[in-house]
């Protein structure tokens, strides 16, 4: 085998300017982990700035010896020609992220929030036309531009993470197309994919519909195959995460009763009360975490089961009415992240999977002993948020070393953006960790990293967070907004490219149906404006009459220190209102026999 | 303990489960017993006097389990007090409900 390279290949660097030769038609560019190449301009590369979801193509190729200035950050792709060592690198694409060289355009103060409203009329359309919303009609299989398959499903998980979407659209535009979305899709779950238990009093979510015509079957159990047959706690979860983010805005009564009745079914049937933690799996019959239909699944504990409370829908209860119960159970997972998830003997990356006894799970289906590192980064930015409610050196501690510690393993230090899966342990004589399957990027996981970092950086003010925060978002913005058909890609290749195969051609699918692109833009505008560019923001909220107990909204747009916002203006149906507590950030809402749209600013302390 | 029996039988080219007693916790896993891949299947409820929410979960697993095999199955002699329950929940939709079994 050679061991010299002898071929050419195209790639993207992402880096610094360090220099730039107008005459010599080259410049320098530094890699995040310090490493220069010299770019050569000769190839006559095109040039553009960085633009949201289904803007037009703006063209900088004129202004390119103008733009290169030392310190810019950019995206190069280009082709490595065998020509020398190093080899000669020619540009022929350039993606500068804002037409001023230290300013980044997705920090502008409305970026995110116009990219949550362009996602949401892309899937309003998808899933129901020109016409009125009617989820009878709504399927989970949608293809890369929008349109149905001949797939009759409808999972209770996208559903309900379509109905989240919806609604931090409407939180952060105060469109009620929007709303109506988020409120009849939470109905329609309601209607159609819940289970009243009258014997246990708990409630639980079928995985799914299959419809056909007038007739429908209801999907009981999982039809996943790491969940077949079984109820996954995953599952579960996210069959909350719309309803309660539409909770925020209407208070509906419904919505907590059911959110209520679902931790109990957490409670009773998930909970390990002598050892700690919360199972993955119960039977579906018995509701047993040990019984032997589970097999591999049998008394197993993970990441999804201990973790994902917090973000899909606990922290956004918690918010929305205050209770202690809520901040009590987010404590107890967080508690049980910090002392259970650490292994730094072992990897830079948490364990993942568990045994009842917390005994390290390392030959689980697909997971082996790999890690997820969308994962990793997402405990760092949950574990920052539950530090602002309850304070902790733990929770900073290992939020800060995930910090500290994810890029050299986890993310891609030539070209920009976050890996899948790699595995935990590197072998003998591996520079790197390896990848399971590939080196693609989910979009989900530079959401992670993009949150992570901007807390991470909000709360401790350290510049090097900024930095990767800024990183992960040009690289989410340049490469996954899909200009042609809307929304956001699934997956692209190292290099930025979208890699458009088999399902992840798909929209719709459990993971996608806006969910984490939504949750991305509610709180990469929350974050950029309210926790580190002290910029106002406005959210709009449309109670219920017979909503929120004592009619006190609560209108904290995530967990953030106290102090950190106020209120500093609140409109009721187009009239200023002004009985609201500013640091508590509640508004005292009026009696009225119907529902009042509500608008409230929020203005960061810096800000003033 | 709940009492709980079951008898399979015949009735021209349907298999029949006639099923006496409550369908609970205690004995919701034996309902499996009863499939027999292909064909068609009549479950006689006729007996049952209470189904527990595990006993419901069970009925659908059946279901389910029948549905993957190619089997066409029914139930029959729902009692008003067990059919208030699945209608309630939902799960009466689920099923075919078939007039009675023609001994």
């Amino acid at each position: 085998m050679s061991d010299v390279m002898s071929f050419t290949f195209s790639d993207t660097i992402a880096g610094t300017v360090s220099r730039h030769d107008p005459v010599g038609r080259a410049f320098g560019l530094v890699t995040a982990d310090g490493r220069e190449f010299e770019i050569s301009l000769a190839g006559d590369p095109s040039a553009e700035l960085l633009r949201n979801l289904q803007e037009p193509y703006v063209d900088a190729s004129g202004h390119i010896d103008d733009m290169l200035e030392a310190g810019r950050f950019l995206f190069v792709y280009g082709v490595f020609y065998p020509e020398g060592s190093p080899p000669r690198f020619e540009a022929k694409r350039l993606i500068f992220m804002d037409g001023k060289a230290a300013e980044f355009r997705f920090e502008e103060k409305n970026w995110w929030v116009d990219q949550l409203e362009k996602i949401a009329g892309f899937y309003r359309q998808a899933q129901f036309g020109e016409g009125p919303v009617d989820f009878a009609g709504y399927r989970t299989e949608i293809r890369l531009g929008g349109e149905k398959t001949t797939s009759h499903v409808q999972e209770t998980d996208t559903i309900s993470r379509l109905v989240y979407g919806m609604a931090s659209a409407f939180l952060l535009t105060g469109d009620e197309t929007y709303l109506e979305v988020a409120e009849q899709g939470t109905e329609y779950l309601r209607e159609h994919m819940r289970f009243v238990d009258h014997d246990e009093d708990v409630i639980y979510w079928y995985h799914g519909l299959s419809v056909n015509g007038d007739t429908e079957k209801k999907l009981f159990t999982s039809e996943f195959g790491d969940d077949y047959h079984a109820i996954p706690m995953y599952e579960q979860i996210y069959a909350l995460a719309g309803p309660v983010q539409t909770y925020r805005i209407t208070g509906d009564p419904r919505i907590r009763r059911d959110a209520d009745a679902t931790v109990r079914l957490f409670d009773r049937f998930f909970l390990d009360r002598e050892q700690g933690g919360y199972f993955s799996h119960v039977d579906p019959i018995l509701m047993s975490p040990d019984h032997e239909s589970l097999g591999e699944n049998r008394e197993r504990k993970n990441w999804n089961s201990v973790g994902d409370h917090a973000p899909a829908y606990l922290i956004n209860l918690y918010l929305a009415t205050g209770d202690r119960r809520y901040a009590d159970m987010l404590e107890y997972t967080f508690d049980t992240i910090v002392e259970r998830f650490p292994d730094d003997t072992h990897s830079p990356f948490v364990q993942e999977r568990f045994h009842r006894d917390w005994s390290h799970d390392t030959t689980h289906g697909w997971q082996q002993n790999r890690a997820v590192v969308g994962h990793n980064l997402k405990i760092a930015w949950n574990l920052m948020r539950m530090h602002t409610l309850r304070p902790k050196d733990s929770y900073l501690g290992l939020a800060t070393a995930i910090g500290d510690t994810m890029p050299a393993v986890g993310s891609d230090r030539q070209r920009g953006g976050w890996y899948d899966v790699v595995e935990r342990v590197k072998d003998a004589g591996q520079e790197a960790h390896h990848f399971a399957w590939h080196d693609r990027k989910a979009w989900w996981q530079q959401e992670q990293a993009i949150l992570a970092y901007l807390i991470l950086h909000g709360l401790t003010g350290r510049e090097d967070f900024l930095r990767d925060a800024r990183r992960a978002e040009a690289f989410y913005n340049a490469f996954f907004l899909d200009h042609d058909e809307g929304a956001v890609y699934f997956n692209v290749l190292a290099s930025g490219l979208p890699y458009l195969l088999g399902t992840e051609r798909l929209k719709g699918s459990h993971s996608m149906s806006m969910y984490h692109s939504a949750e991305l833009c509610y709180l990469g505008a929350v974050y950029n404006n309210l926790l580190i560019s002290g910029r106002p923001m406005d959210f709009w909220f449309k109670p219920h009459p017979d909503g929120f107990p004592g009619r006190v909204l609560r209108v904290a747009p995530d967990l953030l220190p106290a102090g950190r916002v106020r209120i500093t203006e609140v409109e009721i149906d187009g009239s200023p209102h002004d009985d609201y507590d500013a640091q508590a950030l509640t508004v005292r809402l009026p009696e009225t026999p119907r529902q009042v749209k509500v608008r409230v600013r929020l203005t960061p302390e810096q800000a003033s | 303990m709940s009492s709980f029996e079951m008898s399979l039988g015949r009735v021209g080219d349907a298999t029949t489960a006639i099923l006496v007693g409550e369908i609970d916790s205690g004995s919701a896993h034996q309902l499996f017993a009863v499939l027999v891949p292909g064909g068609q299947m009549l479950i006689d409820l006729s007996s049952v006097s209470y189904v527990s929410s595990s006993g419901l979960r069970a009925l659908l697993l059946l279901h389910r389990q029948a549905r993957e095999q190619d089997t066409r199955m029914a139930i029959t002699g729902v009692a008003d007090e067990v059919r208030f329950v699945m209608a309630a929940t939902g799960f009466l939709d689920f099923f075919e409900i078939a007039e009675g079994v023609h001994r």
